[in-house]
């Protein structure tokens, strides 16, 4: 599985989303990415990588897509 | 008391700390050891301590100075994939002065290690305690100076006092986790740290108590047991002084 399939996994499981709702999906657009599933998210998300994310970075995870650039750039995943 | 728990225990190189990780291992928790220096002679207590009781201890090396080798610390402990059951933040450090001949840096250093790093140490353990949905248990060591004060530890004791207000407000938002968090205020004990005081001194705090001597690292060491343990799953939010009765 590529780094994609596995961030693009964590989101269907952990929010209930479908594939084709993840490009601009932001934090709130959807009942099930409230406070407690971004806490969820974040949790398979470290899971699945093997990372411990920084407070800072769960807290500027606000989208599909700054989530890639944050694992990108402070947790060396290539997309 | 304590069998099939993981715990993480801080400052385990002497004192309250080593006092507590030795009970913990007698009681059948595997214990994190966190200590701010390697030495053979930790290591080796560790070994022996985990041989004769049949646990896990798991030395771990971290300056809770440093934020970021506090990180380090919660990924090892991450990397393990053993759910965790408790924190007990047992490090700290003291520079007492009297108020007038406090600096800015003391106060600084007082703070980053007995308030933000054991915080966000805390932090990263309830991370994994949610994760693994594990009930468990928050411990943190305030002191008797937080409520009582004690000329020359204004810096001190207000950190003291800060971790009981993060008790507090910690306790009321994991307990819906079933995570309780609670603090223990020592006394005077018998530490490296009350080493230096002098025997009158002493005689002084002596007499202020209903039980009128020092206290032994181990009686503060039954209190975390305590708190760790399922005897004390309905507590939460509060601070239990262990200090002989000060008055």
């Amino acid at each position: 599985m590529t780094n994609l399939e596995i961030y693009n996994n964590a989101f269907i499981e952990c929010l209930g989303v479908t594939e084709d709702q993840l490009a601009g999906l932001k934090y709130q657009d959807v009942e099930s990415w409230d406070s407690v599933g971004h806490m969820g998210l974040m949790a398979e998300l470290e899971d699945a990588f093997d990372i411990m994310m920084d407070t800072d970075d769960i807290i500027d995870f606000s989208s599909y897509e700054k989530g890639k650039e944050i694992l990108s750039s402070n947790y060396e995943i290539e997309f | 008391m304590l069998s099939n728990k993981n715990i993480v225990v801080t400052g385990c190189l002497q004192g309250i700390g080593k006092a507590t990780l030795e009970k913990f291992a007698k009681n059948g928790a595997n214990v994190f050891a966190c200590a701010y220096q390697q030495n053979e002679e930790f290591e080796r207590f560790c070994d022996a301590l985990a041989t004769e009781n049949g646990v896990q201890v798991i030395p771990i090396y971290f300056d809770m100075a440093d934020i970021t080798s506090v990180k380090e610390a919660a990924k090892t402990i991450q990397k393990s994939k053993m759910e965790i059951h408790g924190l007990v933040n047992i490090a700290g450090i003291n520079r007492d002065a009297y108020f007038n001949m406090i600096t800015y840096q003391d106060m600084v250093d007082t703070f980053q290690v007995n308030v933000y790093s054991q915080i966000i140490l805390s932090q990263y353990i309830v991370k994994l305690m949610q994760r693994y949905k594990t009930e468990g248990s928050i411990v943190f060591t305030s002191s008797i100076t937080a409520l009582d004060g004690n000329a020359g530890q204004v810096t001190y004791g207000a950190s003291k006092a800060a971790l009981l207000g993060a008790m507090r407000s910690m306790a009321l938002e994991l307990g819906t986790s079933g995570i309780r968090v609670n603090a223990v205020c020592p006394g005077v004990i018998k530490t490296p740290m009350t080493e230096k005081l002098s025997q009158e001194v002493i005689e002084s705090k002596e007499k202020m108590m209903e039980i009128p001597r020092l206290g032994e690292a181990n009686e503060v060491a039954d209190v975390f047991m305590y708190l760790m343990s399922d005897l004390s799953t309905h507590i939460s939010g509060q601070t239990i002084r262990v200090d002989g009765g000060i008055r």
